[in-house]
């Protein structure tokens, strides 16, 4: 798939993150977990990653995070090749990585503390997150007091603490029931939107992805690639509903269709 | 160095502990009283040599004895609680240090770990005579043996505690893009802390162990001392009151334990994050008034 194929943003959008053939393989080359990806995305826009397991998805998020460097091809993000973590990207996991010592507040103000003495407006701002994310009256809850979706939503206030307008989300709600999980992806398009950032979202769920993305990067797998791009014009705010309509059943073929191509 | 080196402490009583029944309590109690009627009533039938298995009244009356008609226990008592007092303070700090100086460097740790494996091999308290003979009779090899006796819980527990980090946790501090010293002080550290605690737990045991130890090859001083001389002049009833001192001195240990556990290690106790929740909730309360 190459850059220029991937032309179907508005044409004053900035690109924020771009990949240039990108590839990683582990192992001495012997497992290739992605190969040749190209890709461009814009600001303030929604990118969902799906495939299975083994498509190269999450090594795909944290190329772009800088955790790990791509063993051909470059990545850029605002302009600036990616060499290692960076302050304009911000992570999310599955596991909600809380400190179980700290308190929900505490927990989102973590960032704050690595890069320098968090201030009072600093706190304000943790409250306001805890308050965005529907968790003010659980700020001084440990994290074994609060139950897995809101663990998870303390990790998504902690997640915009750190400032960054790139958020990097793996699989962030995928060890939670269903009913948490489509309550907390209402949430999150939410939250994305009302702070403007631009989120790249990891999922193995078709629908998941469709749903919350304005465009859907199929990926197959052995080698990990990046098979098609589909954009989601649907309008939003998206109701759940949504998922019953014919406009995005048919995204759902088509994505499905790529998908059993391989 | 092994992660199956983990010496796992004892577990906590459960915090539903407290609410065993009333009902429960009175039939421990009665099998407890018959069973030390028992022994009393044995001991008088002659079912058991009294010599040997004092009657629980003479046990009594013996307390009654050291502890207040003659008082002659607290000289004793004092002297075997400072002694593992000071050998488990030195014995964890050594045991703390050198866990985390051989955790955080893969080098060392490649060159002690046949020398720890050893040690662990080894009966510690067999090396207390040479202890002796190298250090002279006194305090000082009394502590030594203590160390390093206590010496290895918090070693080998601080060292796991140090080595295993959660990897998504630390990906995490990674991608914030933390110093080498903020990993250590705001993760590996706070982290570490229940199962340094759970040695801690263990190495006080052993300290008292160890300076009953220390006592019987010195005997000019302590408990352990006590009870030989006793033992020597056939007072076994005094010799059980010393034993029970120790029971209960135990008992107070781990008790005691427990409740610093509580403290430093407060998250991993309901009753625990309730109250630290609390006082976060008011300082943050006073503190930020504006809001």
């Amino acid at each position: 798939m190459k850059a220029d194929q991937i032309q179907t943003y508005a044409p004053d959008q900035e690109v924020v993150v771009s990949g240039r053939g990108v590839g990683k393989t582990f192992a001495d080359g012997s497992v290739i977990a992605l190969q040749d990806a190209d890709f461009d995305i814009k600001r303030g826009s929604f990118v969902s990653l799906v495939g299975p397991s083994g498509c190269g998805k999450s090594t795909l998020l944290r190329l772009i995070s800088g955790l790990i460097a791509p063993t051909s091809g470059e990545i850029a993000v605002h302009g600036t090749a990616v060499t290692g973590p960076r302050a304009d990207i911000s992570m999310m996991f599955q596991k909600a990585t809380l400190l179980e010592w700290r308190t929900a507040l505490e927990n989102v103000l973590l960032p704050t503390e690595i890069t320098g003495t968090p201030t009072k407006a600093d706190k304000n701002r943790a409250f306001d997150l805890l308050k965005l994310v529907g968790l003010e009256d659980f700020a001084f809850s440990f994290p074994a007091q609060l139950s897995g979706g809101m663990q998870q939503r303390v990790a998504l206030a902690r997640l915009l603490q750190t400032g960054a307008d790139i958020l990097l989300l793996d699989e962030p709600f995928g060890a939670l029931d269903e009913f948490t999980r489509e309550h907390l992806n209402m949430e999150l398009m939410r939250i994305v939107e009302e702070v403007g950032a631009t989120a790249i979202f990891v999922t193995h769920n078709i629908a998941e992805a469709i749903f919350l993305a304005d465009q859907v990067v199929v990926m197959t797998s052995r080698p990990g690639r990046m098979a098609k791009i589909v954009n989601v014009d649907l309008e939003r705010p998206r109701p759940l509903s949504i998922q019953t309509s014919v406009e995005f059943n048919k995204l759902v073929v088509d994505v499905r269709e790529t998908l059993g191509e391989m | 160095m092994a992660v199956q080196d983990v010496i796992p402490g004892p577990q906590p009583f459960a915090d539903n502990a407290r609410t065993l029944s009333r009902k429960r309590i009175m039939r421990h109690a009665g099998l407890f009283i018959t069973l030390v009627l028992l022994w009393e009533f044995g001991s008088r039938i002659g079912w058991l040599d009294p010599l040997f298995y004092p009657r629980p009244s003479n046990i009594m009356w013996s307390f009654w004895l050291i502890y207040v008609q003659n008082g002659n226990v607290w000289y004793h008592l004092y002297a075997t609680m400072s002694l593992v007092l000071m050998g488990w303070i030195g014995g964890s700090v050594l045991g703390i240090g050198l866990g985390a100086l051989v955790g955080f460097n893969p080098v060392l740790r490649r060159f002690l770990k046949p020398y720890v494996i050893v040690l662990e091999a080894t009966p510690r308290i067999a090396v207390a005579p040479l202890l002796i003979a190298a250090l002279g009779f006194g305090a000082s090899s009394k502590i030594a043996i203590i160390v390093l006796v206590c010496f290895f819980a918090p070693f080998i527990n601080t060292l796991s505690g140090v080595i295993n980090v959660d990897e998504e946790r630390l990906e995490l501090f990674r991608s914030m893009r933390a110093s080498k010293m903020q990993v250590l002080r705001k993760l590996v550290l706070p982290d570490a802390v229940p199962i340094i605690m759970a040695g801690e737990r263990l190495a006080l045991t052993a300290a008292l162990s160890g300076a009953l130890v220390a006592e019987f090859i010195q005997r000019d001083e302590g408990i352990g001392s006590l009870i030989l001389v006793y033992t020597r002049n056939l007072n076994m009833a005094s010799a059980f009151a010393c034993i029970f001192t120790l029971t209960i001195l135990g008992f107070l240990i781990f008790k005691g334990m427990e409740k610093i556990d509580h403290y430093v290690a407060f998250w991993k106790y309901e009753s625990g994050r309730e109250r630290v929740s609390l006082k976060r909730r008011s300082a943050m309360a006073q503190v930020g008034a504006s809001r």
